[in-house]
């Protein structure tokens, strides 16, 4: 099966020079066509992969495996719509999203110990009082940074600006051990029982935490994704993204919503992280990293320009990575980076990603 | 006696002659460094300050290759922890676990890092900006992952071990290693100043500049984007070689996200256009915390603590110093110096009357 694969991708290729040689070298619109030709490979090239794996793993292992993994995914559109936020309204890639997310993470567990110490409440209220815990503290430590260094450092350029993130990284993970200490801590599940349904002849396994996290997810990217269509704050956001300058002229508050925006950022990743905790079974200061890489590569994936795109980059790229362990467990992230890889490649601003006409 | 003075105005002249070179002070610096070796040897320095700076002159190696890209490509990248981890594993496998002669290595070595860095140029010729360094980061994480699992070469997660570091098949001392990494060093010092003098140099500010201007002018994208990664590659891979040598030990733990950011910083912290500025900045990035703030209790105590105290000077120079720590020392430097000015005119006024 693996050699149909490396067969389709090196056809792909081939059937793209020979198309775009024979019959678009002498045609005036040349580009255009071009990035229509990639368009359909691309599409071609994923459904018939999808197709091969699929028939191999059989659907029901496929769907099982999928709901297993559930949680992942949950996990990274929870973290990249935040890091999509930040970048419609700082123009920067926020590389602290994870360490502040593991910050909330880690106010949500020392909570979680306090309660448990003091109160007598069933553990599903408790794990909800947390949740908001976690959401709070990484709300705040958003609007902090946006407070204290993104507003001051305007006339910083994109680079600059993505390197300050990196220094903001190497902060929180000095400031860690110091509030909370240098053992590690857990958060529990919210159930560790499983549910059983029957989808035609097929028996599927989905544990019940990961049905909690996912109604949880769904009820969050709902929220924001109606926020941002219907309420002003979520004009604002639009607004900014297409052009600072121009919505503060016409009257939008930018700095509001761009506080807000890290601040909700912010908060998705808290959530994110409190829900990753029981999988990755130990909070440490890097537990969120490999979160963190995946989730900007989903986002590079379906491209900067839409809220809706990175979340199909993660769709997709939590797919591979379970069709991948199937394939080859060992090399199965090496397989799923270099899938993404040649995707962006091919095409640069992500599957859904707008040109947009550059000043020189 | 009046010969002897006139030779010795003469040596005292043709030494100002020759400090105007451009080398000179780089080679003064490594024989100051040859010095501080020697002193390590008759106990003056400590030997935790020895291997501090023998790491950090590794480390600047690293920053001078990336501060190629940076500071002169403008070519944000994040494969730094990939590149370096690949030279110690070149060196680990052809010559630790195979037995190649070193000269043998170093060729396959070099080759690796030309095809490596070509690939990476590539890339960067279709994505650019703020998609380069995740791109760039992927790449790593891919690196990271083949160390952890292609056992035949890296030994996977245990580490790979290489003791038997070897020149022209005699085996080396732990003396010998560094004194090449000092001569080393100071050698790419030299190349990189060199690079950034010649034409290559000016091609490289000019794209970073802009891309459509410099393609106006006459230069080939694809030749110096290609031109830029290669070059970081052999700095970061020969960094490798020379890391392997010094520590003799490599394990894909260490080539993760958090080193190439700590490169990054230090080119940052440091001042990405000036040798000096990268070197001080790698010191104040890596040395600071091996030398200095682990015999502060605090730090002891907190050793992670380290890492806020670089995020911060990271913060602070990009938003005030965006020329990093070089010019504010540069601009101490001319305050003194228009300082000491005005005091001897004011002398002068006091001596000999006001000026008409």
């Amino acid at each position: 099966m693996l050699n149909n694969i490396i067969y389709l991708v090196l056809g792909i290729f081939v059937s793209y020079f020979l198309i775009d040689f024979i019959f678009f070298r002498k045609h005036s619109k040349r580009p255009i066509l071009r990035t229509r030709l990639i368009n359909i490979l691309i599409m071609l090239a994923i459904l018939i992969s999808f197709y091969l794996v699929v028939k191999e793993m059989s659907v029901y292992l496929f769907l099982q495996i999928f709901l297993l993994n559930i949680v992942d995914l949950c996990v990274l559109a929870l973290a990249t719509t935040g890091i999509v936020l930040i970048f419609k309204t700082s123009v920067t890639t926020n590389f602290a999203q994870g360490t502040m997310a593991t910050f909330g993470a880690f106010a949500a567990a020392k909570q979680l110990l306090r309660l448990s110490a003091t109160t007598e409440y069933s553990m599903t209220t408790k794990l909800i009082m947390v949740m908001g815990v976690a959401a709070l503290t990484s709300f705040l430590i958003g609007l902090f940074i946006d407070l204290a260094i993104i507003r001051r450092g305007r006339n910083v350029n994109a680079v600059g600006k993505q390197m300050i993130t990196m220094g903001l990284v190497l902060i929180l993970f000095g400031f860690m051990p110091l509030v909370f200490g240098t053992t590690p801590l857990t958060i529990e599940a919210f159930s560790y029982d499983v549910k059983i349904f029957n989808i035609g002849e097929m028996m599927l396994i989905l544990p019940t935490h990961n049905y909690y996290v996912l109604l949880i997810t769904i009820g969050l990217l709902g929220l924001l994704f109606l926020a941002l269509r219907f309420t002003k704050w979520g004009l604002g956001v639009r607004a900014t993204a297409s052009n600072e300058t121009v919505a503060s002229m016409m009257g939008v508050n930018t700095r509001l919503i761009t506080a807000m925006s890290w601040a909700i950022a912010g908060a998705l990743g808290g959530v994110a992280a409190f829900l990753y905790a029981p999988v990755g079974a130990q909070i440490t200061s890097t537990f969120m990293t490999p979160v963190q890489v995946n989730s900007f590569l989903s986002a590079v994936l379906g491209g900067f320009s839409t809220f809706g795109g990175p979340l199909v980059g993660a769709l997709l790229i939590n797919m591979f990575q379970s069709m991948a362990s199937f394939i080859n467990s060992v090399w199965a992230n090496v397989i799923v980076y270099t899938l993404v890889l040649f995707l962006v490649l091919a095409k640069p601003l992500g599957l859904f990603g707008k040109k947009t006409a550059k000043k020189v | 006696m009046s010969i002897l003075t006139v030779y010795l105005k003469a040596f005292l002249k043709s030494i100002q002659k020759l400090s105007k070179h451009p080398y000179f002070g780089f080679i003064v610096f490594g024989v100051v460094l040859l010095i501080v070796q020697l002193m390590n040897l008759s106990g003056l320095v400590t030997p935790t300050l020895m291997k501090t700076l023998i790491l950090v002159m590794i480390y600047s190696i690293i920053s001078l290759g990336f501060a190629l890209l940076l500071g002169y490509a403008g070519l944000a990248s994040l494969g730094t922890a990939g590149f370096v981890g690949l030279g110690t594993y070149f060196i680990g496998h052809f010559s630790g676990t195979l037995g190649y002669p070193f000269i043998v290595t170093l060729v396959i070595s070099l080759i690796g890092a030309i095809v490596l860095g070509v690939i990476v140029g590539f890339i960067s010729l279709r994505i650019e900006g703020l998609y380069l360094g995740i791109i760039t980061l992927g790449l790593s994480e891919i690196m990271k992952e083949v160390f952890k699992s292609f056992s035949a070469f890296t030994n996977g997660v245990n580490g790979l071990s290489f003791r038997n570091f070897a020149l022209f098949g005699q085996p080396v001392s732990d003396l010998t290693v560094n004194l090449l990494i000092i001569f080393v060093f100071i050698i790419m010092i030299l190349a990189t100043l060199n690079i950034i003098k010649s034409p290559t140099g000016r091609a490289l500010l000019a794209m970073k500049n802009s891309d459509s201007a410099a393609q106006s002018m006459g230069i080939s994208l694809l030749k110096y984007r290609l031109l830029a990664f290669v070059l970081a590659t052999i700095y970061a891979v020969i960094a490798g070689i020379l890391y392997m040598a010094n520590q003799k030990f490599s394990i894909p733990t260490t080539w993760s996200l958090d080193f190439s950011l700590n490169i990054l910083a230090a080119v940052i912290v440091g001042g990405a256009q000036s040798i000096t500025g990268i070197i001080l900045g790698t010191f104040m990035i890596f040395g600071l915390n091996l030398a200095i703030l682990q015999n502060i209790p605090f730090f002891q105590n907190n050793p992670d603590a380290v890492w806020i105290i670089n995020g911060l000077l990271i913060i602070l120079v990009i938003m005030f110093y965006p020329g990093g720590l070089i010019r504010l020392f540069q601009a101490i430097k001319y305050s003194i110096i228009s300082r000491y000015k005005k005091i001897k005119h004011a002398w002068r006024v006091y001596r000999y009357g006001e000026d008409d």
